[in-house]
C-alpha cells in the first residue's frame, strides 16, 4: 500500500513537471475561480498567460474533445499522411484560420510560410480559391517561400510573434530533425504571446513529440452532393469534407470526425455516420415519374390557396436510382 | 615584334597572355576603391580613371594631398601610377598622361620624405594653356587621323595648335578637334559619366584602427545612421534604399544594399536590416585583415510620413511592423522570399493572380468588391501547380467526357464523381491563334480527393489526341 502511494505521488509529481513544461496546469487538481470547467470536470487553463476563450468550431462533439474549442493563442499541429493529401490539410488549416477571421478577434493577413519543396510537389496556394472557399481575401494573403527549412523556420518564427499578422501557417514535408521539441515550443510560446494562431502543415510525416497542445490526423472525405433547393443534385462534388482525428488534445481524449466546411457561414459541420449522403455517377438531373416524359401540369396554381399548402408540402417524387434512363443507358457519344 | 623573335633576344622573358577582361575587372576595383576619394569616379579608356573631386578636396586636406595620398596608397598596392589634377577633364588627362612624374621618381621623393615638391601635374586654374603648350599633340586625345594630319602640315605641339586661326582648322580637320582643344581648356565644358549612381545622402567614418568583428560593422551602421538622420529630417525624407561600403585594407571593396519597403530613418530598424543581411552573406564578410574605412549611403529616398501615436499606443501602426518583417525577410532571403498574391486581368488560371515580391506589390488594401466576384466565380482550386503536370487518361466514358481512371505521378486514381466540363478558352490576344482550349473537370476520387482536371484540345479539331493534365487540387 505503502510503495502504491510512494508510487502515485511519483506519477503526480511527474505531472505536475510535465503540465509546468508544457504551460498547462494540472488538470483536476487545482480548481481557479477564473478558469473554465466543462461537464466533464475538466480545468484548463494558460500558465502564467490570461486565458483567451478558445474558438468554437461549430461542432459540439469536437469542441468537447478539444476542450471548449480551438486553441485561439496556440501551436495547431495538421498532419496529412501522402503528399496527395495536400489538398484536405490545407483546406482544414485554412478552415481554422477562416474561422479565426470569421470570429472576427483577428485582423490582419493571413501568413502562409512553406518550403520550395512542398510548393512544389503539392502546389502553390492559388488566392482565387481561397477566396471563394475559405474567405481570405487576395489582399489579406501573404505567402513565403523558402529554399530550406531552417529559412522557413526562421519566418515563422518571427511572423508567430507579430500581432499584425491574423494567423500563421507553417506547412513542410517530412519528418525534420530541425523542427523537434524545442523548435516547436518555440512557436507555440510567441504564438502565445501574440495570441495569435500558428497551424504547423506537415504533409507526409509520422507524428513525433511536439509541443503543440492539439494535433489533428486530416485526410480528405467524399463531399456531399450540392443541395439545389431542397434536394440534393446527384453526382455533383459539394463542400468540402474532411476525415479529421483529434490524435492528441489537452483532454487526453482522442476521436475521429468526419466534417464539412460551410463556406458561406464559416463553420464547420460534422457529418454522422447514419446519414451518409453518397451519391455516385449520375451527372444529368433526374426527371420525375419515370421514364423521360415531364410531370403533368396544370395542377398547382402560381397563388395556391390556403388549402393549397398541403400540395407545396409534399415534395416531387424522387425516382430511384434503377428507374434512373441516365444510369440506365449511359449516353454514348456517336 | 613577334613573341619567337621576343624569346631569341631574351631567352629568359616571362610570357603572360593579355586577359583584357581581367584587366577590366582589375580596373572596375580600383574604380570603387576610388570611391573613398568622391563618388564620382568614371572609367577611362583601358587604363584610366577620371575622379571629380569637385567639393572633396578639403575632406583630404587640399588637392595636392589629395593627390598624394591617392599616389602613395596606389603605389603601396604595387601600382604604377600617374596622377594628374586640373580644373578641366581634358587638361588633367594631358597632365596625368605627360607631366605627372615617373613612379621611380615619385618612390624615390616618397622615400626622401618630400612629396609635396614633386608635383609638376598639378595645373591651376587659368594656366591650362600655358602648361599644354609644350605638349604633343597626342595630349588633346585626338583620333589618330586627324593627330596625323595636323602633324604633317606641322603642326606638332598643342601650342602650335593654339597660335593656329580656328576656322580653317575646323574646316579641314573637323569640329571635334576644336571641341577637344576647348574642352582642354575649359571654354566647353565637359561632364565626366560617373560609373555608379550619386547616392543623395552618405556618411562614412574613417577608422583609426580596422575593424573585423560583424557587431562592430552593426554598431558603426548606428551611429552612422544616427548621423544621417538629421540629414533626412531635414529633407523630410526616409531611406528606401540603403548601401554600406566597407573598404579593406587592402583595397577590396564590399558593396552591401538592403532594400525598405517604407522609408526608414531610425538607426535601429536599419541596423536590424543589415543584421538580417550581413547574416545572410554565404561566406561572411570575408574581413580579412580589416576595414579602414564605412561609408553608408541612402540611395534611394522616398517621402517620409509622420505617424501620430495615439495615446495608449496599441492602435493599427499601419503595418509598419509587417513592413519590418517584409524588409527583414527580403534583407536575408532575397526579393522572392516574401510573396503577396495580386488579381490580374485574366480568365486563365494561371494568370488570374500574379504572385509579386512584396516589395514590388501595388498599393495594398484598395477595395476592390471581391466578395461579389467570389459568389459568381466558379470553383477554384486552394492549390495550383506552377506547371500543369501531364496525367494519363485510361477510360473517358464519351469523348468529351469526364475522365472514368487516371494515373497521376504513377499512382492510379479510379474517378468517383466528377462536375464539368468548364470550357475554358485561350487568350487570343496573347496567345497564337490555335492555342487549344481547355475543359477542365473538377472530379473526386474513391478516396474522397478533388482534384481538378483539364483536357487540352477537342477531339477531332487537330491531328494530335488531346492531353490530359492536372492543374489543381480542391480542399
Amino acid at each position: 500500500m505503502a510503495t502504491s502511494a510512494v508510487a502515485h505521488e511519483a506519477v503526480f509529481a511527474l505531472r505536475r513537471e510535465i503540465a509546468r513544461i508544457e504551460g498547462v496546469l494540472p488538470e483536476r487538481l487545482e480548481a481557479p475561480e477564473t478558469a473554465r470547467a466543462d461537464e466533464a470536470g475538466i480545468v484548463l487553463r494558460r500558465a502564467g498567460i490570461p486565458g483567451i476563450a478558445p474558438l468554437p468550431t461549430g461542432v459540439e462533439r469536437l469542441d468537447a474533445v478539444l476542450g471548449g474549442g480551438l486553441p485561439n493563442a496556440a501551436l495547431t499541429e495538421i498532419h496529412g499522411r501522402q503528399t496527395r493529401d495536400a489538398g484536405a490539410t490545407a483546406g482544414f488549416a485554412l478552415a481554422l484560420a477562416g474561422l479565426a477571421l470569421a470570429h472576427g478577434r483577428v485582423a490582419g493577413p493571413v501568413l502562409w510560410i512553406g518550403t520550395s519543396e512542398i510548393f512544389r510537389e503539392a502546389g502553390m496556394p492559388y488566392a482565387p480559391g481561397l477566396l471563394s472557399r475559405f474567405g481570405i481575401r487576395p489582399e489579406s494573403l501573404l505567402f513565403s517561400r523558402a529554399g530550406r527549412l531552417e529559412e522557413a523556420l526562421w519566418i515563422a518564427e518571427e511572423a508567430a510573434g507579430l500581432k499584425a499578422l491574423a494567423a500563421v501557417i507553417l506547412e513542410m514535408r517530412g519528418t525534420a530533425a530541425r523542427l523537434d521539441l524545442t523548435a516547436t515550443r518555440r512557436l507555440h510560446r510567441r504564438a502565445q504571446l501574440s495570441e495569435r494562431p500558428f497551424l504547423l502543415l506537415r504533409q507526409a510525416a509520422q507524428p513525433e513529440p511536439t509541443a503543440a497542445p492539439v494535433r489533428f490526423l486530416v485526410a480528405s472525405a467524399p463531399a456531399a452532393p450540392r443541395q439545389i433547393l431542397s434536394m440534393p443534385l446527384p453526382g455533383s462534388i459539394g463542400r468540402p469534407a474532411f476525415n479529421a482525428a483529434v490524435t492528441r488534445s489537452r483532454t487526453a481524449m482522442t476521436a475521429q470526425f468526419t466534417l464539412e466546411w460551410n463556406s458561406d457561414e464559416r463553420t464547420f459541420h460534422e457529418r454522422l455516420a447514419d446519414a451518409p449522403a453518397q451519391d455516385t455517377g449520375v451527372v444529368v438531373s433526374p426527371s420525375a415519374d419515370g421514364q423521360d416524359h415531364a410531370a403533368a401540369s396544370g395542377e398547382v396554381l402560381a397563388f395556391p390557396a390556403a388549402g393549397g399548402a398541403a400540395v407545396a408540402a409534399a415534395p416531387p417524387r424522387q425516382p430511384p436510382r434503377e428507374e434512373h434512363p441516365a444510369h440506365r443507358r449511359p449516353r454514348r457519344a456517336g | 615584334m613577334g613573341l619567337a623573335d621576343a624569346r631569341a633576344m631574351y631567352p629568359g622573358a616571362e610570357i603572360v597572355e593579355a586577359d583584357p577582361q581581367a584587366d577590366r575587372r582589375l580596373l572596375e576595383g580600383l574604380a570603387d576603391w576610388c570611391d573613398r576619394y568622391t563618388p564620382l569616379v568614371a572609367i577611362d579608356g583601358a587604363d584610366g580613371l577620371f575622379l571629380d573631386i569637385s567639393g572633396c578636396a578639403h575632406l583630404f586636406g587640399g588637392e595636392r594631398a589629395l593627390l598624394e595620398d591617392a599616389g602613395r596608397r596606389f603605389l603601396q598596392q604595387g601600382f604604377d601610377v600617374r596622377a594628374g589634377l586640373a580644373s578641366t577633364p581634358g587638361a588633367a588627362w594631358a597632365a596625368a598622361h605627360f607631366l605627372a612624374p615617373v613612379p621611380e621618381e615619385l618612390e624615390r621623393a616618397f622615400g626622401q620624405g618630400r612629396p609635396g615638391e614633386i608635383c609638376p601635374s598639378i595645373l591651376d586654374e587659368g594656366r591650362e594653356a600655358e602648361a599644354l603648350a609644350p605638349l604633343p599633340l597626342s595630349a588633346l586625345r585626338l583620333d589618330p587621323a586627324v593627330r596625323a594630319g595636323l602633324e604633317s602640315v606641322g603642326l606638332r605641339t598643342v601650342g602650335a595648335l593654339l597660335s593656329a586661326p580656328r576656322a580653317p582648322l575646323a574646316r579641314r580637320f573637323g569640329a571635334m578637334l576644336l571641341v577637344r582643344l576647348d574642352q582642354a581648356l575649359g571654354r566647353v565644358e565637359e561632364a565626366v559619366s560617373p560609373r555608379l549612381p550619386v547616392a543623395p545622402l552618405s556618411v562614412e567614418r574613417h577608422l583609426a584602427e580596422p575593424v573585423i568583428l560583424m557587431e562592430d560593422i552593426e554598431r558603426l551602421v548606428v551611429l552612422l545612421t544616427a548621423s544621417l538622420k538629421p540629414d533626412l529630417e531635414r529633407r523630410g525624407e526616409g531611406a528606401r534604399t540603403l548601401e554600406l561600403l566597407l573598404f579593406r585594407v587592402d583595397g577590396a571593396v564590399r558593396r552591401i544594399a538592403v532594400g525598405a519597403s517604407r522609408p526608414l530613418r531610425e538607426p535601429a530598424l536599419v541596423q536590424r536590416l543589415f543584421h538580417e543581411r550581413l547574416a545572410a552573406l554565404e561566406n561572411g564578410l570575408d574581413a580579412d585583415c580589416g576595414f579602414e574605412l564605412v561609408r553608408l549611403s541612402a540611395a534611394l529616398l522616398a517621402p517620409f510620413e509622420m505617424a501620430q501615436a495615439d495615446l495608449h499606443g496599441d492602435a493599427d501602426d499601419g503595418g509598419d511592423t509587417l513592413a519590418l518583417l517584409a524588409d527583414r525577410i527580403r534583407a536575408r532571403l532575397g526579393d522572392d522570399a516574401l510573396l503577396a498574391p495580386v488579381p490580374a486581368q485574366s480568365h486563365i488560371p494561371e494568370r488570374a493572380v500574379a504572385n509579386l515580391p512584396f516589395a514590388k506589390q501595388p498599393t495594398r488594401g484598395k477595395a476592390v468588391p471581391a466578395a461579389a466576384v467570389a459568389e459568381a466565380a466558379p470553383e477554384r482550386p486552394i492549390r495550383l501547380f506552377a506547371s500543369p503536370e501531364p496525367v494519363e487518361v485510361m477510360a473517358v466514358e464519351v469523348p468529351e467526357g469526364p475522365p472514368l481512371r487516371f494515373r497521376w505521378r504513377r499512382v492510379l486514381h479510379q474517378v468517383a464523381r466528377s462536375e464539368g466540363p468548364e470550357r475554358i478558352a485561350p487568350e487570343w490576344w496573347h496567345d497564337r491563334a490555335d492555342a487549344p482550349t481547355r475543359d477542365y473537370f473538377r472530379v473526386e476520387d474513391e478516396q474522397g480527393r478533388r482534384y481538378w482536371l483539364y483536357r487540352q484540345g477537342l477531339y477531332g479539331a487537330s491531328k494530335e489526341m488531346p492531353r490530359w493534365f492536372m492543374h489543381g487540387i480542391f480542399a
